[in-house]
């Protein structure tokens, strides 16, 4: 029996000043929109990876280019036999997404034999395959990265707007050209585990314990950390947070000095990183060094340098055990099945990709795009450097072209900055779900990326989610741990996590991983056994739970909260408000 | 060996030439008959021991012997009269009837002379094969077409264990005689439209092996039907309360290519088996404490349990189950004792995939619109 969660509330006026013909662009099947009645047949889902909400230059390039044309471009090449990628819809600014099924079962078919020939040629080649996509991207980035934007003609900016937008647009044509094979190679392999009686929760740690550029990019961080200490500026973190460390190093001098040139070496290599998924409207770690800063201030004030070389060392081993243990209880038969299926997956490593793919595309691809906005914003003498942001694509294409940026224009940005704040604001209040929501999905990234299980979608419509204090989920990391929970939006919020806190939102993305260094434990409403969070909380050995769909609900800031990731549970000791009552 | 046959037979004087012999015994009757003679049961007993299984000193009361007693001591016909009563669509409380009234007539009406002394000698032989003095038997039901062609009849006939004393061996073969006539025996074969007299009964006398553990053992996994191991379920003293399912046995899981022990489950077991030397019969006690939670069976003792199914599968060319026995007075290196074996019944069958092919395991499990198992 499937529940309709009505549209029509999402269905007025979108973006002021939005025309339809604003999203014109190449989709394959479904492009992006606004919600309308008619959407009402389908089901749609909140997507985590978008909390702030997104701008309208954010949302017709990622909406458009990334999820719309990336997905289904994808989903066309490999093909997935049954499913024809995703599309999206906003409610406000908030994204939603949705599977594209493809309807006739004489397609199916023939789509499950081109899938026959292209995805053993796809192993067969996945490196080459692979690392030719990401050194594509890599040149492209270098060319954008080589450009001195200040010095190039006005003339140039529409062309180079067009190709930053195509960057993009082509970083998704190989993420989910990569993606998708070796999702559907990896659960093959799961079910083929399962089937013969391996314990699931151990299949993940089959593939651990590789080295990535996200983790790269940790060991950087707290090297600097290190670093500072030994400098003596412990102090220095200690008594600042964000953007107020680097005034307070450069006023400190000495050692500080030599110590934000090292940093911003640093930088140079690692910080052109935003801390969201293809967002053009969050600025990069150059721009804004808050994150980074506070991501070396927590390292810092941790008495104990974290042992980067024993996580691995534990990692490998743990991987190595769980192999043997698998084996073991094999016949010879299965064994040789299993490794030759193990084999496949370490050499096309889907939890590693998951993670380490993201410095290539997923944190950076927007940079460029949001540059050359930035730069145009100066050009026009706009009044804020994002103010390109607010504008759609035929409106920005036409700023660039020297089509004047004033009066109505102007006033459309400043009341669309509203209309994106208003709808900021709300995001806690967004259901999980909208129009006819089915008991079950099939789409294996629905389930196994945002984890949109049978209980999950239950979970998000239970009217009294607010009151429930036991919470059930995916056991996506094992062990147990109690802590004060911290509620954060997005990332923009981590400096609320202290060390022992436990992090509850909607999901992680890359630009979460830190946090998994000092938090105890982690509650998301979304996200698979192969979300980022399962992953990174395996290898951080940080009790996770996932796909609890009310998680940022039913948790209010301050509870005291257990999470028990061995058993996928999650519970509410002691409301927030009672504490603080028997602390008066 | 096959004209050194019914040896107890011939040891009967008053035997008449020609007429079938009432008892054969299992490691002395022509194999090639011996199915025929002494029922499925019994008559696989005898192949096992020709192919170099261990089984148990045993003899058979035939199914001639059976319809000897039925014709001439005038049951048939009171049988018939029983059951014409029951018409062709009787109530259940009828037929539960019918069958009390048959099962008492089959208590009350006496065995001849002749054929009651020749199992009173077979019986002595068994007891001088096994050096005891009234030895305590296994009394079983060994139907024809029991166990294999018709699989709805397995293991409702009776088995009487720790049987012992000539006259007591007697009436248990009676009993086992009237339990062809059990309530659901009898609705079965009326709604199938079967005579009694297409199935009758031969009853196995064979020696107790006393059991320090024992329990079944299936040549191919008995729920999935994978080929590729061998799956065995135990528990200490006499296999009955594993049978029926009074305990939760260990769960034992062998390679059957490699012989590699894959998989050991140890069940919290409540309930034993165990002969009571006063009652003379083996009867389901509590299981003492320490032992419910020990494992049951060393490496060895699996080894041996797998060898002996294997070869059993090998012999008849298809997957079976056995019901195996490990004595008291087994030591490493010996044979565990078979007394059951029979086709294996499963029919889910699980081709083992041969090699990793991600394009079929992406259809079965990531495009089949169904969960990938364990999620």
């Amino acid at each position: 029996m499937a529940n309709v969660v009505p549209v029509e509330p999402y269905t007025g006026e979108w973006y002021p000043g939005f025309k339809p013909e604003f999203l014109a662009a190449p989709y394959i099947i479904d492009g992006t929109g606004p919600f309308t009645k008619e959407d009402e047949d389908k089901f749609w889902f909140l997507d985590f990876h978008w909390s702030r909400g997104l701008t309208p230059l954010a949302a017709f390039a990622w909406g458009q280019d990334g999820y719309c044309w990336g997905t289904q471009h994808a989903a066309e090449a490999l093909p997935l036999p049954p499913g024809r990628g995703i599309t999206s819809r906003f409610a406000g600014t908030h994204l939603y997404g949705s599977a594209l099924p493809e309807p006739d079962p004489r397609q199916v078919g023939a789509r499950a034999q081109r899938l026959g020939t292209n995805l053993p040629r796809f192993l067969a080649t996945y490196r080459q395959t692979w690392e030719a996509g990401r050194d594509e991207l890599e040149a492209t980035w270098d060319h954008f990265h080589g450009l001195d934007l200040t010095a190039v003609p006005t003339g140039d900016l529409p062309v180079l707007l067009t190709q930053a937008r195509r960057y993009h647009q082509r970083s998704m044509e190989i993420h989910f050209g990569v993606m998708y094979p070796l999702l559907v190679n990896f659960l093959g392999f799961y079910g083929a585990c399962a089937e013969m009686g391996i314990d699931t929760a151990d299949i993940g740690k089959f593939l651990q314990g590789e080295d990535t550029k996200i983790m790269e990019t940790d060991r950087g961080l707290a090297a600097l950390a290190s670093a500072a200490k030994r400098a003596g500026l412990r102090q220095v973190f200690e008594d600042n947070s964000g953007n107020d460390i680097r005034t307070a190093l450069s006023a400190h001098g000495g050692s500080a000095s030599q110590w934000l040139t090292d940093f911003d070496d640093f930088l140079q290599v690692y910080g052109h990183r935003q801390e969201a998924t293809c967002d053009v409207g969050v600025p990069s770690w150059i721009e804004d060094n808050t994150i980074p800063l506070d991501m070396i201030k927590s390292f810092v004030l941790q008495e104990e340098d974290h042992d980067f070389a024993a996580a691995v060392r534990n990692a490998l081993a743990e991987r190595d055990d769980a192999i043997d243990t698998a084996r073991s209880g094999l016949t010879k038969e299965e064994q040789a099945v299993f490794d030759a299926g193990l084999s496949s997956n370490q050499e096309a490593n889907f939890p590693w990709w998951q993670d380490d793919h993201n410095y290539y595309i997923d944190l950076k691809v927007m940079i460029p795009l949001r540059r050359v906005a930035q730069e145009l914003a100066s050009r026009v003498g706009a009044d804020g450097r994002d103010d390109m942001l607010y504008l759609f694509w035929p409106e920005v294409q036409a700023v660039a072209a020297g089509s004047p940026y004033q009066g109505e224009l102007k006033s459309l940005v400043k009341d669309r900055r509203q209309y994106f704040d208003h709808w900021g604001a709300l995001r806690g209040s967004m259901p999980k779900v909208l129009g006819t929501v089915p008991d079950t999905v099939e789409d294996p990234v629905l389930i196994e990326i945002f984890g949109l299980n049978p209980a999950s979608i239950r979970a998000v419509q239970n009217p009294n989610a607010a009151e429930e204090t036991v919470l059930n989920g995916v056991a996506a990391a094992k062990g147990v741990a109690t802590g004060t929970a911290r509620v954060l939006q997005s990332s923009d919020d981590m400096h609320r996590l202290e060390p022992g806190s436990i992090l509850v939102c909607e999901s992680t993305s890359p630009s979460w991983t830190a946090a998994f260094g000092k938090i105890a434990g982690a509650a998301c409403d979304g996200g698979g056994m192969l979300s980022h969070a399962a992953i990174v909380g395996r290898e951080y050995g940080v009790p996770t739970v996932t796909a609890i769909g009310i998680a940022t609900l039913a948790i209010k800031d301050g509870d005291e909260v257990e999470v028990d990731g061995t058993n996928g549970r999650v519970t509410i000791l002691k409301r927030a408000a009672d504490l603080a009552g028997t602390e008066q | 060996m096959s004209e050194g046959v019914l040896v107890a037979a011939d040891s009967t004087s008053d035997t008449r030439p020609g007429e079938p012999h009432s008892v054969v015994w299992v490691d002395e009757v022509d194999p090639a008959r011996a199915v025929a003679a002494a029922g499925s049961k019994m008559g696989r007993l005898t192949e096992l021991h020709r192919a170099g299984v261990e089984v148990p000193q045993g003899f058979a009361v035939t199914v001639d012997a059976y319809r000897r007693h039925c014709t001439e001591s005038g049951l048939d016909a009171r049988i018939e009269e029983v059951i014409s009563w029951l018409g062709t669509e009787p109530s259940d409380a009828s037929v539960e009837d019918a069958s009390a009234r048959i099962r008492a007539l089959f208590e009350s009406i006496p065995m001849s002379d002749d054929l009651a002394a020749e199992i009173t000698e077979a019986y002595e032989e068994l007891c001088l094969r096994c050096v005891d003095v009234n030895v305590p038997t296994a009394v079983r039901s060994s139907a024809t077409g029991e166990d294999a062609a018709d699989a709805s009849f397995a293991g409702i006939f009776d088995t009487y264990l720790g049987v012992s004393g000539p006259q007591r061996v007697i009436d248990a073969v009676r009993a086992c005689w009237g339990s062809l006539f059990t309530g659901r025996a009898l609705a079965y074969r009326l709604r199938k439209g079967i005579s009694h007299h297409a199935m009758p009964i031969a009853v196995g006398v064979i020696e107790l092996i006393h059991a320090r553990a024992s329990g079944v053992a299936f040549s191919v996994h008995p729920v999935t039907g994978k080929p590729d191991r061998i799956v065995i379920e135990t528990s200490w003293g006499w296999g009955e309360a594993i049978v029926q399912g009074l305990v939760n046995p260990d769960h034992v899981e062998v390679g059957k290519a490699d012989g590699r022990l894959l998989k050991y489950d140890v069940a919290h077991k409540t309930v034993v088996s165990a002969f009571d030397f006063a009652d003379g019969r083996v009867t389901e006690i509590d299981m003492p404490a320490k032992l419910a939670d020990r494992r049951v069976l060393d490496d060895e003792q699996i080894a041996a349990v797998a060898a002996a199914v294997t070869s059993i599968e090998e012999h008849y060319g298809y997957p079976v189950d056995v019901e195996w026995v490990i004595s008291r007075h087994r030591r490493a290196g010996d044979p565990v004792c078979i007394v059951q074996s029979r086709p294996v019944t499963v029919t889910a069958e699980v081709p083992v995939a041969a090699t990793y092919d991600p394009v079929a395991l992406a259809q079965k499990y990531v495009f089949s619109g169904k969960p990938v198992p364990g999620r």
